[in-house]
């Protein structure tokens, strides 16, 4: 159908880990100790552990004037309008402690969150959906923790337990898996919220992101558009300003959610669902704008166990994207901070940096104006690198783009049925047309007008492939470095 | 090897009614006063208690979140429970165990639970048949609870239950599960209408009868009842009744209607309900009564089935009617002579009709059903008693099911084509309330050129129906 050997995008070597968005969430690429042995630098995991706890304990201290103000609102938990969100996610611990509700104080809802542990427990722990009419009920145990997602969106039970599975995920950043079953193996009803302010934040964040963005369903990652001699170029500064550095494993340079450049320790790769929490933390955090920031953090599918440690700081007041720089040290933030002036300086002098702005600036155009005038959105993913691209929106899904995302997740969900996947699908209804194709290169989405023939759905679809091989280079990631 | 492979099986199935237990907040109370049918009898008292409990339970947590309907399914890692409340406070509840598949991989053998392969909506449309068929012969629940007592209706459900769990086959359900559909016979004019006067004769000589369904042998070709109510007694004569007698039945009965002979002249015309032989009669034996529902109100008939041939007459008699011998007797007398010449006209009209090439897998199968009078069509299934016997394999029948079940985000009009990873096709097309599904297994097949073939398709086997174009 379209004329290329190789689909868009696939590179040769791959800069994140290439997997199917359902799969196991457990199963880790990395482990912090190898790095740390294979370097010979000092593993005192132990004392880690200990200064995060300070850290963290200051921020609760800081929040809790924060809470008194919440207790004086009013009952939302009974209300009609608590009742019709329309998707609530909660965790509790597995001794029915509260630790987080979407919409509501978790103290106040001590009654739903012991119902759901109830019937968690009485179903001899083997719950996993519930379905009443427009409502679904999806239940995930994560050892430590329960967590339950109530949804109206018409979601399936498998995207529901993929953003459950993200929740956990985001809890674990903060706290490291290891710790997190420390310590409720020593003290079962321990209160998680103690460590966990400022986390609320983070998981309202994400969940609205999930909602949003099509990435978490394809479970990939979506590049700024750069000329393929640019990128290399901030790569190699990057990659040159940090290669004197012990033990740095990750360079992300990201803006506007998308992926800028990623430079990498040999043999290490990033999950594309870590990168989706750190755009998750980059985004949801204001303040990271104006200073830069050391901050652990634990990568739940690199290694959950311990903490890599971030510098963190937007590149310049006039140039809007961020660079995070992860390591195992704990105590290398001003060797991170030169690193980073001396990228600053680099990228500035060699004209990057405007670069960059003018991609953030300008976007990704629409379909329509790059010459498909049937074609009102698509995404395309090269399975091999884990990297997508979709167009701008455009009408009718500029006002609702929630409606166009969950249109992609019922698709996503159709061709990936565990029993019965499917090859193809052409879906017609009278608001629109839905082409699905997944092949062992690529899975290709696309809305079109609703009236549109096959043959010519067809022929827009195989000329959009060639349009997207000819731009591979600028739209993907495709040259690794490595430091 | 020696893998070992599960098909759905039942489980459980049980109804309740919390307003019997014991008032809330007493803990001392029984808890199996609730229960008012259990299935199967050898779980212990503390199993039933417990199973009840959880769906009480999930049934309060599901309301918290005010859905557009009440609860209908739970899954579980292992299990699967659909449930239905048909009346206020009373639940039906299904239980059934997932299918499983035993995989041997590097000398470990790990089983597997294919939950995508029990379709809640293939199953929700089992349970609520299950009670629709009782309600059809004692009523609601209700009325039995007052016109009778509480052990009244627990013996009535034991009953009828206990039976009908045995009689349904619970692996073989699919998309023609959900439609509960009927299948009609076209006839041309004349013989249409003659069946139609003869009908008209009979309810205006016995002014007691209130409708009549004419059948020819599955196929409805007159009914003056309601589809809805002519959905479940459909289901009873086609699933129960026919297949009983014709078992029995000397000759002609069963005969498929291509190859109907026209020579068998011999009447055997009798009645498969009341009294089966006229001649040795006492008494009027056994009818039984049936409520209808459709009308706004319930309506008590007695169901007077009339065989001969491969026709099947069934009439409707106002349930006060006291029924006498001497009633069947002129009606015997008045039906057999008249039926016959009838019967040998639609075999006549039958054996002229093209008659389909025998299929090959290559021939598209399909599937076609009409919401408005529940017609349906099949080429995949060769005959509708559940026996798995189909025409095309059982993936792609759960393709249709999942259309079905995504078709309702396309809104009234809209249509899905869709390649499988085994290289079959599945179309589906849903337009002025009407379904329409077909199954292609054409290798190295583009989507263009089936989307034509489809069209093709379309044109010849639904050339009378209207679709609004897309």
């Amino acid at each position: 159908m379209a004329d290329f050997d190789v689909e868009p995008g696939a590179a040769r070597d791959n800069v994140l880990v290439a997997s199917e968005s359902f799969e196991n969430f457990e199963q880790m690429s990395s482990s912090l100790e190898e790095i740390m042995s294979v370097n010979a630098i000092s593993t005192a995991a132990e004392i880690e552990d200990d200064t995060t706890t300070n850290t963290q304990e200051d921020i609760t201290h800081n929040q809790e004037n924060g809470s008194e103000i919440n207790e004086k609102q009013e009952d939302v938990e009974n209300s009609l309008d608590w009742t019709n969100k329309r998707k609530h996610i909660f965790v509790i611990s597995t001794a029915g402690k509260p630790i987080y509700s979407r919409y509501g104080n978790e103290d106040k809802l001590a009654w739903l969150f012991g119902v759901m542990l109830g019937l968690f427990r009485y179903s001899r722990d083997s719950i996993k959906s519930i379905h009443a009419g427009d409502t679904t009920y999806v239940f995930l145990s994560k050892k430590p923790l329960i967590l339950v997602a109530v949804s109206k969106t018409g979601e399936c039970v498998n995207q529901l337990t993929l953003q459950l599975n993200y929740v956990f995920n985001q809890i674990v950043s903060m706290l490291t898996l290891k710790r997190l079953t420390k310590i409720y193996d020593e003290k079962a009803n321990y209160d998680l919220r103690r460590l966990l302010t400022g986390v609320d934040r983070l998981i309202d964040h994400l969940l609205d992101f999930s909602e949003n963005e099509p990435a978490f369903t394809l479970g990939a990652i979506q590049c700024l558009p750069l000329a393929i001699s640019e990128r290399d170029s901030i790569s190699k500064i990057i990659k040159d300003a940090c290669s004197k550095i012990r033990n740095l494993v990750f360079a992300i340079l990201l803006g506007n959610n998308r992926l800028i450049s990623l430079v990498q320790m040999k043999k290490y790769h990033l999950h594309p669902a870590d990168l989706h929490l750190i755009f998750n933390l980059v985004q949801a955090t204001e303040s990271l704008k104006y200073s830069e920031s050391w901050t652990p953090l634990c990568l739940p599918r690199f290694d959950n166990s311990g903490y890599l440690y971030a510098h963190v700081s937007y590149l310049a007041d006039d140039c809007q994207a961020c660079l995070l720089l992860l390591t195992v040290e704990k105590d290398v933030f001003f060797p991170l901070s030169e690193a980073k002036q001396k990228i600053v300086e680099k990228l500035r002098m060699g004209n990057n940096l405007e670069h960059i702005n003018t991609s953030l600036a300008a976007l990704e155009e629409s379909a329509l104006a790059t010459g498909f005038p049937e074609l009102r959105h698509y995404l395309y993913k090269c399975k091999s690198t884990v990297q997508f691209y979709q167009p701008a929106l455009c009408p009718p899904y500029t006002k609702n783009k929630v409606r166009l995302i969950e249109l992609y997740k019922r698709a996503h969900q159709k061709m990936h049925c565990p029993t019965r996947p499917l090859k193809l699908s052409f879906e017609r209804s009278s608001d629109e047309a839905v082409f699905s194709w997944d092949t062992k290169g690529f899975e290709l989405y696309a809305v079109f007008e609703p009236l549109i023939d096959t043959a010519s759905a067809i022929n827009c679809v195989s000329k959009l492939l060639n349009w997207i091989k000819k731009r591979e280079d600028k739209l993907f990631h495709l040259n690794a470095y490595t430091f | 090897m020696g893998g070992m492979n599960k098909e759905i099986e039942l489980q459980s199935f049980f109804i309740f009614n919390s307003a019997f237990g014991p008032k809330e907040g007493d803990l001392e109370g029984d808890q199996l006063k609730k229960i008012l049918y259990y299935y199967p009898s050898t779980d212990n008292t503390r199993v039933q208690e417990d199973n009840v409990g959880l769906v009480e339970g999930i049934v309060q947590f599901t309301q918290t979140f005010n859905p557009s309907s009440p609860v209908s399914s739970l899954h579980t890692s292992k299990l699967r429970q659909l449930y239905f409340q048909p009346e206020p406070d009373f639940w039906v509840v299904l239980t059934l165990t997932l299918p499983i598949v035993t995989k041997v991989k590097e000398n470990a053998t790990s089983v597997e639970y294919l939950e995508e392969d029990l379709q809640d909506n293939v199953y929700e449309a089992a349970l609520k048949q299950a009670y629709y068929m009782y309600r059809l012969f004692w009523g609601t629940f209700q009325n039995t609870l007052d016109k009778n007592d509480l052990d009244t209706l627990k013996l009535r459900m034991e009953i009828f239950f206990t039976a009908y769990l045995k009689s349904i086959k619970i692996s073989n359900l699919d998309i023609l599960t959900i439609f509960g559909g009927i299948q009609y016979l076209p006839l041309d004019r004349q013989t249409f209408l003659n069946i139609q006067c003869f009908v008209n004769f009979i309810e205006s000589k016995w002014n007691y009868i209130a409708h009549t369904a004419f059948l020819y042998n599955e196929h409805i070709i007159w009914s003056g009842l309601e589809p809805n109510d002519m959905q479940m007694i459909y289901q009873y004569l086609t699933g129960t009744l026919l297949p009983a007698n014709v078992e029995t039945e000397l000759q002609g009965g069963s005969m498929p209607r291509n190859t109907a002979s026209p020579f068998i002249s011999l009447h055997h015309g009798r009645f498969i309900t009341g009294p089966t032989n006229l001649k040795q009669a006492k008494t009027i034996g056994k009818v039984p009564k049936v409520y209808l529902f459709s009308q706004g109100q319930v309506r008590e008939y007695h169901l007077v089935v009339y065989r001969a041939l491969s026709a099947t007459v069934c009439f409707f008699i106002e349930g006060k009617t006291e029924l006498a011998l001497n009633d069947f007797k002129a009606l015997d007398e008045f039906i057999n002579p008249k039926l016959s010449s009838i019967v040998n006209d639609i075999a006549e009209y039958c054996s002229k009709q093209v008659v389909t090439p025998s299929s090959t897998p290559e021939t598209p199968k399909f599937i076609y059903f009409n919401k408005l009078n529940l017609a349906y069509k099949s080429s995949v299934h060769l005959d509708n008693k559940h026996t798995g016997n189909v025409t095309c394999n059982k993936d792609s029948l759960r393709v249709m099911s999942d259309m079905k079940h995504t078709n309702s985000y396309l809104g009234l009009d809209g249509e899905n084509i869709v390649k499988t990873t085994n290289d079959y096709w599945v179309f589906s097309k849903t337009s002025n309330l009407r379904e329409f599904y077909i199954v292609l297994q054409q290798k190295n097949a583009s989507l263009i050129g089936i989307s034509e073939e489809v069209k093709r398709l379309c044109e010849t086997e639904l050339d009378r129906i209207f679709f609004h174009p897309m």
